[in-house]
């Protein structure tokens, strides 16, 4: 041993030395846990709708605060289209390594299923969640200016009138439709639906008097409430959001209508030990202050839940919007 | 609301404002300048930048200037190698690219440059000065509306299209039905798409512009079989003279005009401003039959209008917390990052930091004629590469463009249709503009339509004569507008037919 050591340091090759060591020590080390390197190279995070939507707004604001907990940057794909649909495709057939993710919502997820039926996909399948980022309540507005000044009033006036009072609503089976949908199933009423092209698009309508009543979340109309042009006249949800309004259970309708999840979900097959990585990732992202003042000013809360609970909200939303269109369709 | 003016001016006055803004202006020209690249996509990639900047006076104005630099970018693509990057850019493709051909590319970039940056000053300008009267009216445009002023347009567009009115309006309808394959926007139905995903969500409007437009010219330059060595041009062209810009004053006052009216109604855009502004300018011009050969007048009028629009459209955003499209949109995640809430409250709350916003934007078109003169040789001296070498990198750029827009192979497909449909539209001399309008516009129709009918319900002759007699109005006036202007251009184009037999005599 005296003799050996020596003879290394003095061969002139301390660095085969150094290499030695490290592959007897770090080598076997770094090879056994070659996976919580995971992610080594950025991550795709595909995004399923138009660029400038609340989404888009909203990936861009945690995918920015993300990369310091993932160690790499996650990058954004926007793969608009076919309702989502194009988007779902896109992250269904992508390999099930972690570096290709998706952000959906409840409908994308779960409704469109029964409504916009494909063959290509089923995100049951093929989709497993990493996290809740967040979710929003959705409420009914009218104009503070206009005939109604709450739920009763305007649940009379619809009841007298079947198929004459105008709802404006940002798309076939999307975030305002759904609860509109639901209020009608539930109630047993007729609204003239009329589309637009997002949630801005049918406040407009509202604020022309072109309809009598829309939906809207709190937080996208605070200014208007503010400045007395909008009134709520219920929001989502068992409990009270604002005061003085009504909840959605208080009208009558379940505890579950109106509420839009968003969440980032993963091809089905992703390796374990990769999924606990991407959703700590996310669990550590709760704990930014950055974060969460943006998402403040966003108007956006951080209810974050993790992937595995959300499971098992995405099996019992399943169950209800199937309930939902079956109904509609019996009509 | 004077006081808050004031007070904008000083809080506007700042270096570094300045600094970020013209950083804004480069990077919107370079992506605005890369075919497939949209004005959207670059703000969309550019917004977290300005989330983390932290002051509303840098974040914001960066964003404008990404946007004012991206319009006017996608017109250097447009008149050298005849590539709208957007639909903003196609009315820039008839005398712009004809421009480049006679070798004076130069001449039609700056037009494009000081044209535009008149009207968005101009324009930006009225935003500052109307913007809360003008906030009334826009809530007055609603579905039924847009779909009248829809239908004129697509009917003046056909009317005064190059050639004869018939093929004009073939060329139209064929684009409206192009329009019409995928998911009908009410039920999700599909229309003509054959079972296929692919064709399920319809055409995209980019492999259909550079299919249309970049293709058959391409096709034209390897079917010249040129010497070996030969160039579009072997130099960039003079520069722009005064007394051209002088002459063109009043065309950019009207598209100033027409493109700020469009600009204030959420909904309408960019495309649109730019057809109609070159429609104006050709029609109030004594020799119309010129315009697509080579019109300085011609470039003025689309690019006048196109960045006329940006200005305005932050009025519904402003005061009504309305984004009429993907940019505003955009501006407001970025205003509301900073704290800043668009909506009635806003200029009472803020009032100083918003004016502040808007006079920095005014005085960022300053910049951009700097930034933009600064760029123009560089571009321009593209027309000096050998075509050997041009003609390859512009069909790279032709798909690569194509595939950067949304990454869909299936676009790939689409381009070359569309590209031997406009060769063989070349060649029967049918104009694909009209083609291209109808694909744009007849969605916006449709839906526009389908919306009316469902705010109508039942009994829509009492709603179209109680409710809505400004839709009305327009619909009956249409045709009499359209039989006018059709009569005005076949005069002019039988003059100019007895002017080509005289020569030929």
């Amino acid at each position: 041993m005296n003799r050996t050591l020596p003879l290394v340091f003095s061969s002139g090759r301390p660095v085969a030395f150094v290499a030695l060591l490290w592959v007897l020590s770090i080598g076997p080390f770094a090879i056994e846990t070659a996976d919580a390197q995971f992610p080594e190279k950025p991550i795709t995070l595909i995004t399923p709708f138009a660029a400038g939507g609340s989404s888009d707004l909203t990936a861009r604001v945690f995918t920015t605060y993300l990369s310091q907990y993932l160690g790499q940057p996650m990058l954004i794909k926007l793969v608009p289209g076919q309702a989502g649909q194009k988007g779902t495709l896109e992250a269904t057939q992508a390999a099930p390594d972690g570096y290709t993710l998706v952000f959906m919502d409840n409908y994308r997820d779960q409704l469109h299923q029964y409504t916009f039926r494909n063959d290509y996909y089923d995100t049951n399948e093929d989709l497993v969640a990493v996290a809740r980022i967040n979710y929003g309540q959705i409420g009914i507005i009218v104009r503070t200016d206009g005939p109604y000044s709450s739920w009763d009033q305007l649940e009379t006036e619809a009841r007298e009138n079947p198929g004459q009072l105008r709802l404006s609503h940002s798309g076939l089976w999307a975030a305002l439709f759904v609860p509109a949908m639901q209020i009608m199933q539930n109630m047993d009423l007729r609204i003239r639906m009329v589309p637009y092209r997002g949630g801005g698009p049918a406040k407009a309508a509202l604020m022309a008097g072109d309809v009598a009543f829309s939906m809207a979340f709190p937080a996208t109309i605070a200014a208007d409430i503010e400045a007395n042009l909008i009134r709520v006249l219920a929001t989502a949800g068992p409990e009270r959001m604002l005061e003085g309004v009504p909840s959605f259970v208080e009208i009558g309708l379940p505890p579950s209508t109106g509420y839009i999840h968003r969440i980032i979900m993963a091809p089905t097959g992703v390796p374990a030990d990769r999924l606990v990585i991407l959703r700590q990732a996310f669990a550590q992202l709760q704990t930014d202050e950055s974060y969460l003042a943006a998402m403040r000013r966003l108007g956006e809360n951080t209810e974050y839940l993790d992937g595995a609970d959300y499971e098992a909200v995405r099996i019992e939303q399943s169950r209800e919007y199937r309930e939902l269109v079956q109904a509609i369709a019996g009509q | 609301m004077i006081e808050s003016l004031l007070a904008g001016v000083d809080v506007a006055l700042r270096v570094d404002t300045f600094i970020w803004i013209s950083g804004g202006l480069l990077l919107g020209m370079l992506m605005g300048a890369l075919p497939g690249f949209t004005t959207s996509m670059g703000m969309s990639v550019l917004v977290p930048i300005s989330f983390l900047v932290g002051d509303p006076l840098i974040g914001i104005p960066f964003l404008i200037g990404v946007y004012k630099g991206g319009i006017y970018g996608g017109s250097v693509p447009a008149i050298l190698i005849s590539m709208p990057g957007t639909g903003a850019s196609i009315a820039t493709v008839f005398d712009g690219h004809a421009l480049t051909k006679k070798g004076k590319s130069r001449k039609a970039l700056e037009m494009s440059l000081f044209a535009s940056a008149i009207s968005d000053f101009l324009s930006d300008i009225f935003t500052l000065v109307m913007i809360i009267p003008v906030a009334a009216i826009v809530l007055g445009f609603g579905p039924p509306e847009i779909a009248a002023v829809m239908f004129l347009s697509l009917v003046i567009i056909a009317v005064t299209a190059t050639g004869p009115v018939i093929k004009g309006l073939i060329m139209l309808c064929l684009g409206v039905w192009v329009g019409f394959v995928g998911a009908d926007p009410f039920s999700a139905m599909a229309r003509y798409s054959f079972g296929t995903s692919e064709l399920y969500d319809g055409f995209h409007l980019i492999p259909i512009l550079i299919g249309l437009f970049a293709l058959p010219e391409i096709f034209n330059a390897v079917k010249e079989g040129d010497m070996p060595g030969a160039r579009v041009a072997s130099f960039v062209g003079e520069r722009l003279r005064l007394d051209e810009l002088k002459n063109s004053l009043r065309t950019i006052f009207r598209s100033t005009l027409i493109g700020t009216g469009i600009g204030v109604i959420p909904g309408l855009g960019q495309p649109i401003a730019a057809m109609m502004g070159y429609i104006a300018a050709k029609n109030s011009s004594e020799h119309p039959e010129t315009y697509g050969e080579g019109e300085l007048d011609g470039v003025a009028g689309a690019e006048a209008a196109n960045n006329a629009v940006n200005g305005p459209t932050m009025v519904p955003l402003l005061t009504l917390g309305i984004p009429g499209d993907a940019v505003t949109a955009l501006l407001l995640g970025a205003f509301m990052m900073q704290g800043l809430r668009p909506g009635p409250t806003l200029l009472t709350s803020s009032g100083d930091i918003v004016f502040g916003i808007l006079i920095a934007m005014v005085l960022a078109n300053i910049l951009f004629v700097a930034i933009g003169y600064l760029t123009i040789p560089f571009f321009a001296r593209v027309v000096t590469i050998k075509k050997s070498l041009l003609i390859p990198v512009t069909i790279m750029l032709a798909f690569a463009g194509t595939y950067l827009a949304r990454g869909n192979p299936f676009d790939i497909v689409t381009l070359i249709g569309f590209g031997l449909i406009g060769i063989a539209a070349r060649q029967a001399k049918f104009d694909v503009a009209p083609m291209v309008m109808g694909f744009i516009l007849g969605r916006e129709l449709e839906y526009s339509f389908g919306q009316t009918l469902a705010l109508a319900g039942d009994n829509w002759l009492r709603f179209a004569l109680t409710e809505r007699l400004g839709m009305t109005a327009v619909v009956l006036a249409t045709p009499i507008i359209g039989v006018l202007l059709g009569r005005r251009m076949s005069h002019f184009r039988q003059r100019a037919l007895a002017r080509e037999a005289g020569q030929a005599a």
